[in-house]
């Protein structure tokens, strides 16, 4: 029946929109909220621990010898297809997380208080946990300069023998090729840990990821509830562990180069 | 005993504040640190000078009123200690002591010592009570709890709203005391039914009033004075998630 509006009236007025979960407030509790945000932070951090993991594992195959490497290097470049550009989206997407996040927070921390203390004290903060801030920092600096140095491969080339004359000449690390044709990962990581300097700057770094690590690992479960008094000891010693774990298998590989356990398959003059 | 007092001055909010160092003769041993400041007040008195003004009320710890940062500690360096309950052979003669107030944006320092700790007042006023119905007190025991439910509520309940967790903090985040709180109502039976919403409403007052973030430095555990552990920041962070997630489904 047509009204002076055009259209029906229910009697008891019209009917409120339904309400649904409220996902704006979702998302800032969990990105604006301090406790929110040190959720994500932790949660970032255990994506990344798990890939510090697997690419220290997949690194580690150098000790089996260059087919082994530069055969796994090539399953991940060409035989994972477009899942190589998800996983390299997802783990840029929560590195950037982790970081932005973790600034600031650290930012609001630093307004939290204006005034410092005349005489300083602490009682049982270890140096690890005072830290965190700047072993990132300096983790984020190393992990820039580490896709310059293999990824993109701009710090330096490697000299290698040419197949056609025998005479050794200087290449790009990106054209580094083995018999069989791949793209040859040993000998780039070989080429790479060779120089001094940057041997040290690995092995410095290593050290901070490690005193990041320390604290970090068995933070995670504390910052996501999963922590009580029972459990601190155990997780404590976890996170001890899994960092020297890391600590020791990235390092290994950088001192086994060095050692001349791990040495080039060319034979150099 | 003879001391050299470093004290904080600050004739109120808007003064910048500066140390000031008075030394201290005729100290006791046996003398509470806030009968050694009075001893420095009376002399100070009959120099003409202005008293140093210091919160404090019950002097047996357990009212929460005095506040003091001793050389960087949070209530001295006695653990599980107040300052009221803080005694002078804790130091030795001829000491230096720094004594500075609580140092916080949300912790504004009104006068000398003496700061404004209402921001823990509103974050209570946010969430942190329980709705119970008037009339007839219940009888005793008709709600039951289980004991290990009553023992961590009541560890929880220990907290008595100092402050000595944001002094002690390096983010001055009042994690700590926002913690026992949560901890203490939402644990038991009385409190369950507001338990999602009081932990979220609480954490978004905190972060309103501008304390810091928790970096599980666990400096706070260290200097509150009923020992209160940060277990319970780990039960904040478990229902804060808890109730973050399950607001999304409704």
């Amino acid at each position: 029946m047509a009204s002076a509006t055009g259209t029906v009236r229910h009697p008891k007025g019209p009917a409120e929109p339904p309400t649904g979960p409220d996902a704006a407030a979702f998302l800032k509790a969990l990105l604006d909220s301090s406790v929110g945000a040190k959720a994500l932070i932790g949660l970032t951090g255990v994506g990344l621990v798990l890939f510090v993991i697997s690419h220290m594992i997949g690194n580690l195959k150098i000790f089996q010898g260059p087919d082994a490497i530069n055969g796994y290097a090539y399953f991940l470049k060409h035989d994972i297809g477009s899942l190589l550009w998800v996983a390299r989206a997802g783990l840029l997407l929560i590195f950037v997380l982790h970081l932005a996040l973790a600034i600031r927070l650290k930012l609001r921390s630093a307004a939290a208080r204006p005034v410092a203390y005349a005489h300083p004290g602490s009682v049982q903060a270890t140096v690890a946990s005072r830290t965190m801030i700047w072993t990132g920092v300096v983790i984020l600096l190393f992990t820039l300069f580490h896709l310059a140095h293999y990824t993109f491969a701009w710090v330096k080339g490697a000299h290698v023998p040419d197949p056609a004359t025998g005479q050794l000449v200087y290449k790009n690390y990106l054209d580094l090729v083995d018999h069989k044709g791949r793209h040859d990962v040993y000998e780039m990581m070989v080429a790479g840990f060779s120089n001094g300097y940057i041997v040290v700057l690995y092995l410095v770094s290593q050290v901070f990821l490690f005193v990041h690590l320390r604290h970090g690992i068995p933070s995670v479960f504390q910052t996501l509830g999963l922590k009580n008094a029972r459990f601190h000891g155990p997780i404590d010693i976890l996170g001890l562990v899994l960092a020297l774990l890391i600590l020791i298998g990235n390092s290994a590989i950088v001192v086994a180069v060095q050692l001349g356990w791990v040495q080039s398959q060319y034979k150099t003059p | 005993m003879k001391l050299t007092l470093h004290v904080w001055r600050q004739k109120n909010r808007t003064d910048p504040g500066k140390i000031v160092t008075y030394p201290l003769d005729g100290v006791s041993p046996d003398m509470s640190f806030l009968e050694m400041m009075d001893v420095l007040n009376e002399q100070l008195i009959k120099a003409g000078e202005d008293p140093v003004a210091f919160d404090q009320d019950c002097r047996e710890g357990i009212c929460g009123s005095c506040d003091m940062m001793i050389n960087g500690l949070a209530h001295g360096p006695e653990r599980a200690t107040t300052t009221c309950q803080l005694h002078m052979r804790s130091f030795r003669d001829g000491d230096q002591i720094y004594v500075e107030p609580w140092r916080a944006r949300a912790f504004p320092v009104i006068k000398d010592l003496c700061v404004d700790r209402t921001a823990f007042d509103r974050i209570i006023q946010a969430r942190g009570f329980v709705s119970v119905n008037t009339g007839g007190a219940p009888d005793g025991n008709t709600l039951p709890i289980p004991k290990t439910v009553q023992e961590v509520a009541m560890d929880a309940a220990e907290c008595i709203g100092c402050g000595a967790c944001v002094a002690a903090c390096p983010n001055a985040s009042a994690m700590l005391f926002l913690s026992a709180k949560v901890s203490h109502l939402g644990r038991l039976p009385q409190g369950a039914t507001e338990r999602h919403e009081r932990v979220r409403k609480m954490v978004e007052q905190h972060d309103r009033e501008g304390f810091g973030h928790c970096t599980n430095i666990n400096e706070c555990e260290a200097a509150c004075p009923k020992e209160i552990s940060v277990e319970h920041i780990a039960q904040l962070n478990r229902d804060f998630i808890g109730s973050t997630c399950s607001s999304m489904v409704k």
